[in-house]
């Protein structure tokens, strides 16, 4: 009977004549989502077999919230080893949502660091304070690998520059993020602000900005905001701005 | 000459073993006709090839060797069976269609529609004398019924061919008796009817030629009569014989060649007796 | 006789045998079960555990188009595996193949069947999910206008906005038609199986397998073409299922649905027409195997 090998014969034909239209359809999908979770063996490592079968069966993102719910349950039982964990995990089968990057940096920069800030198995505040800059670090870890994988999303930027500003006390990095959330298609339009409200908060950026500050205040009414013109008033002063150039009171 | 309804050329259908070298040969270089009109019984034990000769003449099968035409076209073609009706060996069909939505699928299948599909449909139900039943739903009929409904379905785009596989099998004598009466009225209107049984007391009546199969060879061919004639014997059947006239035939007899075989009354049989005596009962359902 | 010709492709005659083969298909219990089983699954997310809104529609929409995406791949696989070896065992595929039917009729018939049965239970859920979100948004819009009763205009229309790009997407759409044709494809590649398997279960559990390796074939097919290390039977091994599987990751458009990546339209494009190529190049193996089949 040869209908047995002609009908393996046409299959393979088949794929031979798809296989440079299914490359090119999964370069393009490459392209646009960076890094799609790789179906390697480092996958299963990282992520357990439920994750592996999730990810084998197209079901990575299910997974991905059920991970991400054990995550919620084990910050309430301040398990924060178990949350950095499970965050993993849940970033590496879904690394397209920008909300997980997000909670898992929130809960290492400002929840597990308050934690550890107050915990009394430390011997002493010194320790108290490396551990807590520990989850800094994590933090801070995460918002960049998520914006690695999303470059196009001004939240993630923003939510750096926040940690910035109020962990790490770093007002000339926090405002280079809100540049480059501002610079982004669909950005908010306090990014713009907020980059020139950190950089006056940053020791030698005086100068630049004021330079910002008033040219925002030039663009109009809309942006004449309580907190600009406060910042605005205390430059002026600080950069001894001659008076005929300084704004009205 | 007109062309056979059936024609059946060198046929010859191996069957390979899977997993051993053997090979099943179900058929061998067979050779027949059936004439339009004529109702044909292929004949033979389970096993001797009849199904498969059926089913390579309807297309469902290939053959290995030769060929098999109906009206002049190869079998192998799909628009031969265009003029062909095929009831098989105990089918079973959609469960959950009535047997007017049966009929109507398999008309839409023969290319019928709209009213002409309805008009042949309310035809074949008064023809299987199923209208009482055309509203339930087939999981709910008898085997009878079934057989029946099957005829039916064979029917309904008026081929001039019918093939029938083991139509009376499994059938109660009545539901026998009734499948037979449908297919002498067939041969009636000019249908040709090629029907495949075991069953051979049953057929003996309605087929007009027969061929006789056994393990894939057909080992007799002709007609009826001819081949149940045992040659050499004469039956009479008198009525009213007052023992004075048997004597007289007797000793006619006993100065020839001839020999008195037997003498007895006849028998009916005991279908007949049976369909008889329930009559009545049928009569009241 | 009817008097009209013999036509080699009658639409009339497919749709025939695609009727009674949905009509056997909506009686399946198994339909029904899966059915209510994501149903049920769609509707319970209007009860899960609120996080946020946006961790609520990120949770609906994940295990709704889940459900979808299950639901319908299950069905696709179980419902065809049992169509010819069903007609076969009763012997009605005789009756209608004694008929002037060519064996191709018989098979497009069968899987638009199966193909309707899925798009109706697509539509179906696909109206509950639409349902649910557009009322938990509505809900949340009324909470959030409460909420910011004091506070600027802009900010108000900020709020909802926000809330309202995290709930509706118009992605979705598209996103559900391919999951529709990803189950197609399934269909008319176990309608091919079923030609040649010798049981049911035999295609069932083929398919099964299939599918999982259907999502390995795109790394398959990257090893196999880039890797330089491998040894040669690794690499016939990989050529093989870079050859003979179809790439089911290139359907898996909802994860990056749900996340809110702006997917473009002519991706969806390519993707849709490469379902309707495997679909229809399955169908015509089946009719390859099917062709010369002794029944």
């Amino acid at each position: 009977m040869i209908r047995g090998p002609l009908v393996v014969a046409l299959l393979l034909s088949f794929g031979a004549l798809r296989l440079p239209i299914e490359a090119a359809l999964t370069a393009q999908h490459r392209s646009a989502y960076f890094h799609q979770a790789q179906l390697g063996l480092g996958l299963r490592e990282q992520v357990g077999q439920l994750g592996f079968l999730a990810a084998l069966s197209g079901f990575r993102s299910l997974v991905a919230d059920v991970v991400f719910i054990q995550a919620h349950i084990a910050w309430e039982r301040t398990e924060w080893g178990r949350v950095y964990l499970l965050f993993r995990e849940a970033t590496t089968l879904q690394p397209r949502a920008v909300m997980f990057w997000d909670m898992a940096a929130w809960h290492m920069a400002w929840n597990a660091s308050v934690a550890a800030l107050h915990d009394p198995t430390h011997a002493s505040d010194a320790l108290r304070h490396k551990a807590a800059e520990e989850y800094f670090a994590l933090g801070k870890d995460f918002l960049e690998r998520g914006i690695k994988n999303n470059p196009d999303r001004p939240e993630l930027y923003e939510s750096l520059a926040r940690l910035y500003k109020e962990k790490l006390d770093d007002h000339a990095a926090a405002a280079r993020c809100y540049a480059r959330a501002a610079a982004l298609p669909h950005a908010p339009e306090y990014d713009k602000r907020f980059a020139a409200y950190e950089l006056s908060f940053a020791p030698g950026h005086e100068r630049e900005a004021y330079a910002a500050l008033r040219a925002l205040y030039d663009r109009g009414e809309h942006e004449r905001l309580p907190t600009l013109l406060k910042r605005l008033k205390y430059l002026e002063q600080t950069l001894d701005i001659p008076l005929d150039r300084r704004i009205p009171n | 000459m007109t062309e056979p309804a059936i024609a059946v050329h060198s046929l010859t259908k191996v069957f390979p073993i899977p997993f051993r070298r053997a090979r099943l040969v179900a058929v061998r270089d067979l050779n027949l006709e059936v004439a339009p009109g004529q109702v044909y019984g292929l004949l033979g034990p389970n096993g001797s090839g009849k199904s498969t000769t059926l089913k390579i003449i309807l297309g469902l099968v290939s053959p290995s060797a030769g060929r098999t035409e109906i009206f002049g076209r190869d079998s192998r073609e799909v628009r031969s069976r265009e003029a062909v009706g095929f009831l098989p060996e105990n089918p079973y069909f959609y469960k959950y269609l009535t047997g007017e939505e049966t009929l109507r699928f398999y008309g839409k299948l023969c290319g019928l529609h709209g009213r002409e599909l309805t008009a042949r449909t309310n035809e074949m139900l008064a023809l299987v004398r199923l209208e009482d039943a055309r509203e339930r739903r087939l999981g709910g009929y008898s085997k009878g019924m079934l057989q029946r409904i099957g005829l039916a379905q064979s029917l309904i785009h008026e081929p001039k061919l019918v093939v029938l596989d083991e139509p009376t099998a499994g059938v109660d004598p009545a539901g026998s008796r009734e499948i037979r009466d449908l297919i002498l009225d067939l041969k009636k209107r000019g249908i040709t009817v090629l029907l495949s049984s075991h069953l051979l007391a049953q057929v003996q009546e309605i087929c007009d030629r027969v061929g006789i199969l056994a393990q894939g060879n057909l080992v007799r061919e002709g007609r009826v009569e001819d081949l149940l004639a045992i040659e050499n014997q004469t039956e009479l059947i008198l009525e009213n014989a007052t023992p004075e006239t048997l004597a007289q035939i007797t000793a006619l007899l006993a100065n020839s060649k001839t020999r008195l075989v037997e003498q007895r009354q006849p028998q009916t049989t005991l279908e007949r007796l049976f369909l008889e005596a329930t009559a009545a009962t049928r009569e009241k359902k | 006789m009817s008097a009209s010709a013999h036509r080699s492709f009658a639409i009339s005659r497919m749709a025939a045998i695609t009727r009674t083969t949905f009509t056997e298909l909506v009686r399946l219990k198994v339909f029904y079960f899966l059915l209510i089983f994501a149903l049920l699954l769609i509707g319970n997310s209007l009860f899960m555990a609120r996080l946020s809104f946006q961790q609520e529609f990120q949770v609906l929409k994940d295990v709704s188009l889940g459900a979808m995406s299950i639901f319908t791949s299950l069905l696709a696989i179980v419902a065809t595996a049992q169509l010819l070896p069903r007609d076969v065992e009763d012997r009605t595929i005789y009756t209608i193949l004694a008929k002037p039917v060519p064996r191709y009729e018989y098979l497009i018939g069968k899987l638009a069947g199966v193909l309707l049965l899925l798009a109706l239970s697509i539509i179906a859920m696909s109206a509950l999910f639409f349902v649910v979100l557009f009322t938990r948004e509505q809900m949340l819009v009324n909470e959030t206008v409460r909420g910011t009763a004091g506070l600027p205009p802009g900010q108000i229309e900020e709020a909802i906005r926000s809330l309202r790009a995290s709930a509706f997407n118009t992605n979705l759409i598209p996103g559900i038609v391919i999951i529709f044709l990803k189950a197609s494809l399934l269909a008319s590649l176990t309608l091919f199986i079923s030609t040649f398997a010798t049981s049911n279960i035999f295609t069932v559990v083929v398919m099964v397998f299939i599918y999982f390796i259907g999502h390995l074939q795109a790394t398959a097919r990257e090893y196999w073409l880039q890797e330089h290390g491998a040894g040669w039977l690794a690499k016939t091994f990989l050529a093989f299922v870079a050859l003979a599987f179809p790439d089911l990751q290139l359907f898996n458009l909802v994860d990056d649905i749900v996340a809110g990546t702006a997917i473009p339209m002519a991706l969806f494009a390519k993707t849709g027409v490469l379902g309707m190529v495997y679909t229809s190049v399955y169908l015509f193996f089946a009719w390859v195997s099917f062709h010369g089949k002794e029944l």
